[in-house]
């Protein structure tokens, strides 16, 4: 176990934190416990688990229809990957850009720092509107800010008008999915809380449900005084904000309010229509599999002249809130290309077992695990970027190739650097790395090790659950020492084959050495620096011209390597005949 | 800012102009603030010029293909319908608008409300079984009562401006005639969709809006729309027609002068 490198993977942290953790250790995150801790309750909900994996996989074979159907998928991610790049790395130009035509066309644009000030626009807005209602369409920003929770204490009623955000809102929850919000409500769950707000008994069938919530949010939006949308990109040089969604609710929201307020990232700038065009092809399919949301809008100010609908006043507030932190970092500015789509969720192993609400922010997933932290200071969340395997199955999923599994590790690094893992790993790592020092030092402490487990060892296992122990075999056992290391037992396995290779007639070990190596020599003069990882598949003629004497050129390390790969490649067969007499490699097998 | 026309709500008086005034300059010296500081961060002065582009929207192959019309026809079709939307083919205008009225009768309308478009008027009499109504036909200072006939309308018909083949879309653009609510608000949403206006890719529509910066004619809202709305937030279970049209008809006219 130890020789194939400890730590053994990337979940380690996560692995060893047992309980018992004091807060100040945890900080923001301190009053929802731990992400084991978190984690650990949704593990023990069978249906959430189940809803988790079933949705998942769903938008997962979705995206991967949607994205053959496209063809050249991975020339779209580069793309995609490319102008996201651009524009954050010109962002000062593009935004000025995108802020001075949005007022062109009539629009009020606003730079909030953060949450708190984006607040307070908003909450000015609506007491200069005298705004009595707000209808809201989905918008991560709103729920980053907290948004509600401030409207509501100023005295006007938000209401969340997509169907699965509207369910977490009576819920009093937060969104556990980018996408799908009440990803982890069943419908029975459902039908209760919308049973109590209609004050009479829904049955537990989806269309009566959603046919409830048309009914109850269409007064609604026909009688709100504000509109709050989000923004899913913004078109620089138009000015225009673009929404994508599939209910209608988006729509709703900026057509029927007199007021509109959008909140908008800073970072959600595409320069033009034309990059636009890129974004609409990856962001649909990478959510949900769909070519395109059914409505994508592009709102381009304010009602004009002579319109009867749309909104007469708009204000979009563009919100910094810790993502400017991440511009000129060279691991983390990456994050800021993010077109939240949610694929790093239904790809990541740990989310489709845990869900989205162990995360214990706002975001969740691959992505959240990393945005948490880097919104706020990476100081507290720093146990979020342990939730991870570090497979780069997120990498592999998002549209825009953001390599969010070597930012976990970067924030795994920065964490130890800042001094705040725990007392007691830290000085397991100190320990760790004082073994690893010198080989002799490492050989000693496994022989200790050794002596010292065996007490504890039973049919190669040890099963106590208690101490370093107690997390891991919770769950499964953890290997006991092996009595001889693979590196101990190597030794007697070269004498073994050295012997063997001596046995072979004569003349046949001769034939084979001599080709081999002619062939060893021929791949140290085509490819200095180094042995090759493989054999190469014809036979090289400038070795036989080389001429010198094969022995001379022969170290030692390259004579184990040719026995290694002779007994590979099966050239010492029974029949004694060197397997690859045509010139061909047999071998590889 | 449009003072607003027929209703309760007067044009924004003194105190809420000068609250405006004032939002519009710290927004200014807030956006220099913030230039300054991006730009700082990441490690330059400001960009004096716009950056040059190696590249722009799509990739090369995609912005080189061209199909042929009849192929764009059946792609958009293919891609409309697998969305779970209805697209049924006229050769001509009239043709098509024979076929709305017929689908109107079928349905039993109610109520009907139509885009001020002068080629859908005769729907008025052709569809006279339903009460007709079109959006703009008070003028200007309808704008509360246009939004409550399209609430109440079964149907919402308009003549859509583009349609996108690539993700099966129609497009329509807001104007004082195309209000937002016909396309939106009633339960069906029927759209007249001459194949004149029918492109490959979203690109080629995109294009007609690049280059109109910010007051420069763009309208207020232009909306793609891709089938019925739809949502599979209660159990991943498909729902048709949450807040959007639950039934959309896309009607493509082979000739139509445009």
């Amino acid at each position: 176990m130890l020789e194939s490198g400890f730590p053994p993977c990337g979940m380690r942290f996560a692995e060893t934190e047992v309980g018992g953790v004091t807060p100040e250790a945890h900080g923001t995150s301190a009053d929802k416990g731990s992400v084991r801790q978190r984690a650990v309750r949704a593990l023990a909900d069978d249906f959430l688990r189940g809803a988790v994996k079933r949705t998942t996989e769903r938008l997962r074979a979705g995206k991967k229809s949607a994205s053959e159907d496209l063809g050249r998928w991975e020339d779209w991610r580069e793309r995609g990957r490319q102008i996201r790049l651009h524009t954050i790395a010109h962002l000062d130009h593009y935004l000025r850009v995108f802020a001075e035509n949005a007022r062109a066309n009539g629009a009020f644009v606003h730079f909030a720092d953060d949450g708190a000030e984006a607040v307070r626009i908003a909450l000015d807005i609506a007491a200069m509107r005298g705004a009595k209602t707000a209808v809201k369409s989905k918008s991560m920003v709103t729920e980053e800010i907290h948004l509600n929770a401030a409207l509501a204490s100023a005295g006007v009623e938000a209401v969340e008008t997509d169907l699965g955000e509207h369910i977490i809102q009576l819920a009093g929850e937060l969104p556990s999915h980018l996408i799908i919000p009440a990803i982890h409500k069943n419908r029975e769950q459902v039908a209760d809380l919308l049973s109590a707000d209609a004050g009479k008994e829904l049955p537990p069938d989806t269309a009566a449900l959603a046919g409830y919530v048309r009914k109850k949010l269409r007064d609604k939006f026909l009688s709100a005084e504000i509109g709050v949308t989000g923004c899913n990109f913004a078109v620089a040089e138009t000015g225009s904000v673009v929404i994508f969604e599939n209910e209608g609710n988006a729509r709703m929201v900026s057509t029927l309010p007199e007021t509109q307020i959008t909140f908008m990232g800073m970072e959600r700038i595409v320069p033009s229509w034309a990059d636009l065009e890129v974004m609409a092809s990856l962001l649909p399919r990478s959510a949900t599999g769909q070519r395109l949301t059914v409505y994508m809008s592009g709102i381009s100010g304010p009602r004009r002249g002579d319109d009867l609908d749309g909104p007469e006043q708009l204000h979009i507030i563009i919100v910094d809130n810790g993502r400017s932190r991440q511009l000129g970092d060279p691991v983390f500015q990456e994050l800021l290309n993010c077109i939240r789509c949610g694929a790093c969720l239904n790809a990541c192993p740990v989310y489709r077992h845990i869900g989205g609400h162990a995360y214990g922010g706002t975001y969740s997933g691959p992505i959240g695990a990393v945005l948490t932290p880097a919104l706020t200071d990476h100081a507290g969340w720093n146990d979020i970027a342990d939730a991870s395997s570090l497979c780069g199955a997120c990498y592999e999923a998002c549209p825009v190739k953001i390599p969010l599994h070597d930012m976990l590790v970067e924030l795994r690094r920065r964490k130890a650097e800042a001094g705040r893992s725990k007392p007691v790993e830290a000085l397991a790592m100190k320990g760790f790395a004082a073994v690893m020092a010198a080989p002799s030092r490492y050989r000693r402490a496994i022989r200790l090790a050794r002596v010292a487990v065996r007490p504890l060892s039973r049919d190669g296992g040890i099963r106590i659950r208690i101490g370093p122990f107690k997390a891991w075999n919770e769950q499964r056992i953890f290997p006991s020492l092996p009595e001889q290391t693979f590196r101990e037992r190597y030794r007697t396995l070269e004498q073994e084959l050295r012997a063997g290779l001596a046995d072979l007639d004569e003349a046949v070990r001769h034939r084979t050495e001599e080709r081999l190596m002619a062939r060893l020599m021929a791949r140290t003069v085509n490819r200095p620096g180094g042995m090759p990882d493989r054999m190469e598949t014809e036979p090289e003629p400038d070795a036989e011209r080389s001429g010198l004497p094969l022995d001379e050129r022969m170290p030692g390390e390259m004579a184990a390597t040719a026995i290694q790969d002779m007994t590979r490649s099966g050239m010492a067969r029974d029949d004694g005949k060197p397997a690859c007499n045509d010139g061909r490699e047999g071998g590889q097998s | 800012m449009t003072p607003s026309d027929n209703m309760e709500k007067e044009a924004p008086g003194r105190k809420e102009r000068e609250w405006l005034d004032r939002l519009v300059a710290e927004s200014l010296a807030k956006q220099e603030q913030w230039m300054d500081r991006i730009a700082e961060k990441l490690g330059r002065r400001r960009l004096a010029e716009p950056p040059v582009r190696p590249f722009r929207g799509a990739p090369d192959f995609w912005q080189q293909h061209a199909s042929s019309r009849e192929e764009t026809i059946r792609t958009f079709i293919a891609h409309f319908q697998a969305a779970g939307g209805r697209v049924v083919k006229a050769g001509t205008m009239d043709g098509a608008l024979d076929l709305l009225a017929e689908e109107i009768r079928r349905r039993h309308a109610k109520r009907v409300i139509i885009a001020g478009q002068p080629e859908l008027r005769v729907l008025k009499e052709t569809a006279a079984e339903a009460e007709v109504t079109v959006w703009n036909e008070a003028g200007a200072a309808g704008s509360r009562d246009a939004i409550a006939k399209a609430a109440e309308a079964d149907i919402g018909v308009i003549i859509a401006d583009y349609a996108v083949a690539a993700t099966g879309s129609i497009v329509v653009a807001s104007s004082p005639a195309k209000g937002r609510s016909v396309s939106l608000l009633p339960p069906a949403l029927f759209a007249v969709v001459p194949v004149s206006r029918l492109k490959s890719r979203l690109g080629e529509v995109f294009a007609d809006f690049d280059g109109m910066p910010g007051g420069g004619g763009l309208p207020a809202g232009i909306h793609f729309i891709s089938g019925p709305s739809r949502s599979a937030d209660i159990e991943n279970d498909l729902t048709i027609g949450v807040h959007g049209p639950g039934e959309v008809l896309a009607v493509l006219v082979e000739d139509a002068a445009d």
